[in-house]
């Protein structure tokens, strides 16, 4: 493993913590772990991409953190709504 | 010369992946809602971080490029998502974001 797939690793094991507060916490804190962890997933697409040597995983990157900037402020949007 | 173009990436990448692990620490154990958000900005920073020493080691190229503009993307949409989702939980608590907005505002003069 070089060095970009190690850190790779280390951002995918740090989603874990957020996909438990995601489950356990309510609805707020919810979509606040989702935003740390939309953030580590087109983190760890990066480094996978470079790691891989892949270049299209680079652009998974780049519409994933498009998609998924405009997805939390539609939840945001949304919880705003839900009483 | 080479010492210095393999350290580099490696110093970025590593504090990009502290401030992001950082980001998780902090949204897992903060009790508070809005202390949690604090959170998400550090975690685009982390990003920037990791798309500059991708840039530093493969200089300008596909991969490097799109990875400073996707960690430029994430700077900027963090304190967007910060406001947007701080503002919704307020009006989701209070009916409208503007209640007692005036009971917090500084005298002026």
């Amino acid at each position: 493993m070089n060095r970009w797939e190690i850190a790779a690793l280390v951002i995918m094991v740090a989603l874990l913590p957020c996909l438990g507060v995601a489950v356990f916490a309510g609805a707020a804190a919810a979509l606040a772990a989702v935003e740390v962890a939309s953030v580590l997933a087109v983190t760890a697409l990066m480094l996978l991409s470079e790691g891989f040597r892949r270049q299209p995983f680079i652009d998974l990157a780049v519409v994933l953190a498009l998609l998924s900037t405009v997805g939390s402020l539609t939840f945001a949007r949304l919880m705003e709504a839900d009483p | 010369m080479s010492g210095v173009r393999h350290a580099v990436p490696s110093v970025l990448l590593i504090a990009g992946v502290v401030l992001q692990v950082t980001a998780v620490i902090g949204v897992s154990v903060m009790r508070n809602v809005l202390d949690r958000l604090h959170y998400v900005s550090l975690a685009g920073f982390g990003a920037l971080l990791v798309g500059i020493s991708i840039l530093c080691a493969e200089s300008f190229s596909l991969i490097g490029d799109k990875a400073l503009v996707t960690g430029a993307l994430l700077v900027l949409a963090g304190p967007v998502l910060v406001h947007a989702t701080a503002r919704s939980l307020r009006a989701r608590a209070l009916g409208d974001w503007r209640e007692g907005i005036e009971e917090h505002r500084e005298e002026e003069g």
